[in-house]
C-alpha cells in the first residue's frame, strides 16, 4: 500500500477512534480503552506511513474541490512526511498513556470526551501538515486550535484554567490572523490557493518581506517564541498530561512546519535579514526560556518554559539554514535545517517523556509543587528511572540525543562563523556563547526538576505516600526511554535520513553527515562525535573503579544504611534538606538583570492593555453617536457570543462535539468517496 | 602511528593521569602547608587517605537513593573517558573519533550533573548549598570556555582538539593578540574550575563547593574525591593540549615518549605550583560576588573575540 493511503487510513482511524467512545455506553473504562487502542492503531499506521515513504517521491492526491476555494490536496513530500512520522511516533505514547488510570471528577470533562478530542487533534494535525491548499490549510489549523482548546479547559469549573484557555484562544486566533493575512497577500497574485500555484507567484520585494513577518509572527506565537510565549506555561499547567506532552511535544512542531513550509518553501529563496531576525529571536528565547524555567517550582510550568527554550534552538538552526539559502552556501543551508528537524524530532520525545512522568507524579503526590514532593525515587523507580533518562537528554548530556542535535547546532554556528559576510561571521559566535550559557541553565532546571521530586526525603506525607503508577502510563515511558536512546545512540544512522529530507526540502545537494560509527558536519576536518563509542567507552571505563573497590574487597568493613544526614549534632528533619526555591536562589541573585529584563518585556503589554481599557470607556462616554452606531452593537453581538460560549462550558459540550462529527463526516465520505478506497 | 598504538598509548595516558592525580593535589595541599608556615602532610598523604578510607565502614543516609550511590563511579569513569580523549603525550587525540572540543566541555556536565544531584539526593542540607553553588560557578563558567574554545577554532579551522593542538605545536598556529587573551582567560576559567579560593576553601570543601561530599564516607567517598583529583589534572591537560602543546611526541619512539612525558609533568608542577600560590596570597570573598570576578574573564575571551575579528 502506497504511503498516502495509509495516512489517509490513519486519519480515518483516528476519527473512528474519537466518534467510538460517544457511541459506547457510559462505562467509561471500556470507551477510554477502545478509543486508547484505536489511537495507538492510527499513530502504528501513521508510523508505517512514514516509515514505508523513505525514498519515494512526492506524492499528491485530490480528494476534492469546492468551487471559489480550489481543492482539497494531501500531499507526502520529505518535510510533510517527517512530520507525520514526529506526529505518529509520539502519538503511539500518548495513546497507550491514555489507557491507564483516568479519574472521573465532577467539574471536569469525563473520559469520554477527553479521549474524543485527543484523537480528533491528532487528526487534525495529521491533517495540518500534509494538505497542500492554503484555504483548508487554516481550516485544518483552527480545527486544531479550537480540539486543544477544549482540551486545555477540561477543568471547565477552575477559575484559572478558563483563563488560561481564553489567553490560549486569544494569542492563537491573533497568530491564525496573521497567517491568513499572508495567505491572502499571495493569494492575490496566484488566484488560487493550492501551495503549487502560491510557489510560482513572483512578488514584489515589499510584499515578499511582509509575508515573511506576518507568516513569522503568525505561527512563532503558536510555537511560543520570547516575546509571544507568554500563554505556554499556563495553558500547558492546565491541560491533561498527555495532552501537554502533545501541545508542547507535536504542536508546536506544526508552527514549525508551517513557518518552514511558508517562509523558505512558498516564498522561495530567502532574504538574508530574514535569518538574522529568526536568529534574534530564537535566540531571545533560547536564553529566556531557560532563565524562566528555572525560576519555577510548579513542574509543568518548567517543563513550559523549557519549551519555548527548545524553540529558541530549533529556530537558531532554521535561521542559519536560512542564512545558509540567502547566501548560497549549500552546506551551512542543509546543516541548519538538519540540526532545526532533528532537535525538533528529540524535543517531540524528551519534552513528551517528561511530560508523561511529571503527570504521573502529580497524579499520585497531587500537587505539580515540586516543594511538597521529595524522595519519589525510592516510592516510583521506574517513573524516576524514566525521567532522569529524559532530564539526561534535554540538559545535552552527551551521549543524549539532545546533546547531538545541539552538537550539530554549535556546528552550524561555527560554519557560519567562518562566513565572509562580516554580519554572520561576527554575530554566529555570540549565539554559540547563548547557546552555553542556556546550556548551563538547562542542566539547573533539570536538576532542580529531578532533584525536587525524587531525591531526597519526602517533604509532605503525600510525597510519602505515592505509589508506581500502572503499567500502561510504565510501558509508555519506556517507549519514549528507548526512543531518546535510540536518536542519541544511533545518531550514525538517523542523521543521513534527516540530512537527506533537509536537502530535498530545500533542493539543496545532499552533503555526507556520517561514516561508520561517527557524525560530522559534512567536513570530517571540522569535528567528529561517535555517541555509541562515547557511550561504550563510557560504560566499559566503569570497570576501573570497579576493579579498585574490588581489590580492597576483603579488607571492607561494608556498609551502613540507617543513619540520618549530619546536621551538625542536631535532630534531623525532611524540611532541611534543600528546597526546589532555594535551589536557584544563587543564581536569581547573579542574574537579577534577566529578571528586570522580563519586566521591561511584559511592561509594554500591561500598558498597551490598560491604554486600550480608557481609551474603550473614553469612548463610551465622550461619543454617543458611536456607541449607538458601533459600541452597543458590537457590545450585544460580544454578550451574545459570550453566552454561547457560556454555554458550551456549562457542559452542553455535545452539542458542539455533534457538531464536529457531522462536519467529520461529510468530509470523510467525500473523501473516501474520492479516493475510491 | 597506528590507531591501535594511539589508543594504547590513550589508555596508558589515562592510567597515568588516573594514578598522578592524588600526587599533583598531595603537592598544592604540601605547598599551601608551606606558606602557611605550617608542617602540613607528607606528599603521599592524598594515595594513604584513599587506601584508609577503601577499607572504613560506608555510612549511607536512609534518605539517599541510587543516584547517590552511582554518582563516585560515574564521575571517575566521565574523567577517565576525557583523559583518553585529551592528547596528553601525543600530538594526535589519541582516541579523536569519540568527540570534538565541544562534546569535551559538555562531558564535564555529566559528572557535575551526578555530583549534584547527589548533593540533594543525600538529603543534607550542605549537600543541597554546594550542589547549588557548583552549579551556579558552572554557569558562569561555561559560556568563557565555549567563547574560548571558539575562538582557537576559528583560527584553527577545526573544534577537533587533536587538529588545534598539532597546529599549535608546530608552530602553523597564528599566536596573535586573540591567542594571548584566549590563553589567560582559559587558564583563569581553568582555575576557577579547579575548585580554588576565592570560590572555594582549600581543606574545608565541604562548606562550599564541594558540599556534596559531606554525607559521603568509606570507598565512595575515596572514589569521589579521587574523580575530583583527576578532573584539576583533567582540565590542566586540556589547557594544556589547547595553548602549550610543546613536548608532545608525533612518532612513538623511547626518547620521544619520556621527553613527551617529561614535558608534560613539567608543565604540570609549574601550573600547580603557580596556581597554588595564586590561591593562598587570595583572600576569599562572598560566594556572591563570583559573577563579579567570572565577568573579567569573560570580558577577556568576549575581546580575544574581538581580536579575531580584526585579525589580530
Amino acid at each position: 500500500m502506497n504511503p498516502l493511503s495509509l495516512l489517509l487510513i490513519s486519519i480515518a482511524i483516528y476519527t473512528l477512534g474519537a466518534i467510538s467512545p460517544l457511541l459506547l455506553s457510559d462505562t467509561s473504562r471500556h470507551a477510554r480503552r477502545v478509543s486508547g487502542l484505536l489511537g495507538l492503531l492510527a499513530s502504528l499506521t501513521g508510523i508505517n506511513a512514514f516509515v514505508l515513504s523513505r525514498g519515494t517521491p512526492t506524492s499528491s492526491l485530490v480528494l476534492f474541490s469546492i468551487a471559489p476555494f480550489g481543492r482539497l490536496i494531501i500531499q507526502m513530500d520529505a518535510l510533510s512526511t517527517f512530520l507525520v512520522g514526529l506526529i505518529s511516533l509520539i502519538g503511539a505514547a500518548t495513546s497507550i498513556y491514555s489507557l491507564a488510570q483516568y479519574s472521573e471528577k465532577p467539574g471536569v470533562l469525563s473520559s469520554r470526551l477527553v479521549s474524543f478530542f485527543t484523537n480528533l487533534f491528532m487528526a487534525a494535525m495529521l491533517l495540518v501538515v500534509t494538505v497542500a491548499n492554503a484555504f483548508f490549510f487554516l481550516i485544518f489549523w483552527e480545527l486544531m486550535t479550537l480540539i486543544s482548546y477544549f482540551l486545555v479547559t477540561w477543568e471547565y469549573e477552575k477559575k484559572e484554567v478558563v483563563r488560561a484557555g481564553f489567553i490560549y484562544m486569544l494569542v492563537a486566533h491573533a497568530g491564525a490572523a496573521l497567517i491568513m493575512l499572508a495567505f491572502f497577500l499571495i493569494f492575490q497574485r496566484a488566484d488560487s490557493f493550492d501551495f503549487s500555484d502560491l510557489r510560482q507567484v513572483s512578488l514584489s520585494k515589499g510584499v515578499k518581506d511582509l509575508v515573511f513577518l506576518l507568516a513569522f509572527l503568525g505561527f512563532g506565537a503558536k510555537a511560543g517564541m520570547v516575546p509571544l510565549h507568554f500563554w505556554t506555561p499556563d495553558t500547558y499547567a492546565a491541560a491533561p498530561n498527555h495532552v501537554s506532552a502533545l501541545m508542547a511535544g507535536v504542536m508546536k512542531k506544526t508552527a514549525i512546519y508551517g513557518i518552514l513550509r511558508v517562509c523558505i518553501d512558498i516564498l522561495g529563496v530567502p532574504v538574508l535579514w530574514w535569518g538574522l531576525l529568526i536568529l534574534f529571536f530564537g535566540g531571545l528565547s533560547t536564553i529566556f526560556g531557560a532563565f524562566y524555567a528555572l525560576s519555577e517550582r510548579n513542574l509543568k510550568r518548567m517543563l513550559a518554559f523549557s519549551s519555548v527554550e527548545n524553540v529558541g534552538i530549533i529556530l537558531m538552526g532554521i535561521a542559519l539554514g536560512v542564512i545558509g539559502l540567502s547566501v548560497q552556501l549549500p552546506a551551512l543551508a542543509v546543516l541548519g535545517f538538519l540540526a532545526a528537524l532533528y532537535h525538533s524530532l528529540n524535543h517531540a520525545f524528551f519534552k513528551g517523556l517528561l511530560f508523561l512522568g511529571a503527570g504521573s507524579v502529580i497524579e499520585q503526590v497531587g500537587t505539580a509543587d515540586l516543594n511538597k514532593m521529595g524522595g519519589l525515587a525510592r516510592r516510583m523507580p521506574w517513573t524516576a528511572a524514566a525521567f532522569l533518562v529524559g532530564a539526561l537528554s534535554i540538559s545535552a548530556i552527551p551521549p543524549f540525543n539532545g546533546f547531538v542535535s545541539e552538537w550539530f547546532t554549535y556546528q552550524t554556528l561555527f560554519v557560519a562563523s567562518q562566513s565572509s559576510l562580516i554580519e554572520v561571521h561576527a554575530i554566529s559566535p555570540l549565539f554559540a556563547i547563548l547557546l552555553a550559557i542556556a546550556g548551563a541553565f538547562a542542566v539547573m532546571v533539570y536538576i532542580k526538576a529531578y532533584g525536587g521530586a525524587f531525591t531526597g526525603p519526602a517533604r509532605t506525607e503525600w510525597a510519602a505516600s505515592a505509589q508506581e503508577v500502572t503499567p500502561f502510563a510504565l510501558v509508555s515511558k519506556a517507549y519514549l526511554v528507548a526512543g531518546c536512546l535510540a536518536l542519541g545512540l544511533g545518531a550514525p544512522w538517523i542523521t543521513p535520513l534527516i540530512a537527506n529530507i533537509a536537502a530535498s526540502f530545500t533542493g539543496m545537494p545532499a552533503i555526507s553527515v556520517s561514516s561508520g560509527w561517527f557524525i560530522y558536519p559534512s567536513n570530517v576536518d571540522q569535528a567528529v562525535f561517535s555517541p555509541p563509542l562515547v557511550m561504550l567507552l563510557l560504560l566499559s571505563l566503569l570497570i576501573v573503579p570497579l576493579i579498585i573497590v574490588a581489590v580492597y574487597r576483603g579488607r571492607q568493613a561494608g556498609r551502613r544504611r540507617d543513619v540520618e544526614p549530619w546536621m551538625c549534632g542536631y535532630g534531623y528533619a525532611p524540611q532541611m534538606s534543600l528546597s526546589a526555591t532555594s535551589f536557584d536562589q544563587p543564581v536569581k541573585v547573579s542574574f537579577h538583570w534577566l529578571y528586570w529584563l522580563r519586566t521591561l518585556v511584559i511592561g509594554p503589554y500591561k500598558a498597551i492593555a490598560s491604554s486600550a481599557r480608557s481609551t474603550l470607556g473614553w469612548v463610551e462616554r465622550a461619543e454617543p453617536v458611536v456607541e449607538k452606531v458601533v459600541t452597543r452593537p458590537t457590545a450585544r453581538l460580544v454578550e451574545t457570543a459570550g453566552l454561547w460560549i457560556q454555554a458550551l462550558q456549562m457542559g452542553d459540550i455535545r452539542v458542539y462535539c455533534l457538531y464536529i462529527i457531522v462536519t467529520l463526516a461529510v468530509l470523510l465520505i467525500a473523501i473516501f468517496g474520492r479516493s475510491g478506497l | 602511528m597506528t590507531n591501535v598504538v594511539l589508543v594504547g598509548i590513550g589508555l596508558l595516558q589515562a592510567l597515568l593521569l588516573l594514578l598522578a592525580a592524588p600526587l599533583f593535589s598531595g603537592f598544592s595541599r604540601v605547598l599551601r602547608a608551606k606558606m602557611h608556615s605550617r608542617k602540613g602532610p607528607p606528599l603521599l598523604q592524598n594515595y594513604r587517605d584513599i587506601v584508609k578510607l577503601m577499607k572504613r565502614q560506608e555510612v549511607v543516609s536512609e534518605q539517599a537513593g541510587w543516584v547517590f550511590l552511582v554518582t563516585p563511579y560515574l564521575s571517575m569513569s566521565a574523567m577517565l573517558l576525557a583523559a583518553l580523549v585529551i592528547p596528553v603525550l601525543t600530538s594526535l587525540s589519541p582516541v579523536g573519533l569519540a568527540g570534538d572540543l565541544i562534546f569535551l566541555i559538555y562531558l564535564f556536565a555529566l559528572p557535575r550533573f551526578f555530583f549534584s544531584l547527589a548533593g540533594m539526593d543525600s538529603g543534607s542540607t550542605f549537600g543541597g548549598i554546594g550542589a547549588r553553588r557548583e552549579l551556579l560557578i558552572s554557569a558562569l563558567i561555561e559560556p568563557v570556555l565555549l567563547l574560548v574554545v571558539f575562538v582557537m577554532a576559528l583560527l584553527a579551522g577545526s573544534t577537533n582538539l587533536g587538529t588545534i593542538s598539532r597546529l599549535v605545536g608546530s608552530g602553523e598556529f597564528p599566536i596573535s593578540m586573540a591567542y594571548w587573551l584566549s590563553l589567560a582567560s582559559f587558564a583563569f576559567a581553568t582555575y576557577v574550575e579547579m575548585g580554588k579560593l576565592p570560590f572555594d576553601l582549600g581543606e574545608a570543601e565541604q562548606e562550599l563547593q564541594e558540599g556534596p561530599l559531606s554525607e559521603y564516607s568509606g570507598r565512595s567517598l575515596a572514589i569521589l574525591k579521587w574523580a575530583i583529583y583527576l578532573k584539576q589534572l583533567v582540565l590542566v591537560s586540556i589547557f594544556f593540549a589547547l595553548f602549550l602543546p610543546f613536548g608532545a611526541m608525533d612518532r612513538l619512539t623511547p626518547f620521544s615518549f619520556v621527553l613527551a612525558l617529561a614535558a608534560f609533568l613539567l608543565k604540570a608542577v609549574v601550573f600547580y605550583f603557580t596556581v597554588g600560590v595564586l590561591e593562598n596570597a587570595m583572600a576569599r570573598v562572598r560566594f556572591m560576588k563570583a559573577p563579579a570576578v567570572t565577568w573579567l574573564a569573560l570580558g577577556a575571551a568576549v575581546l580575544s573575540f574581538v581580536f579575531y575579528l580584526a585579525k589580530v
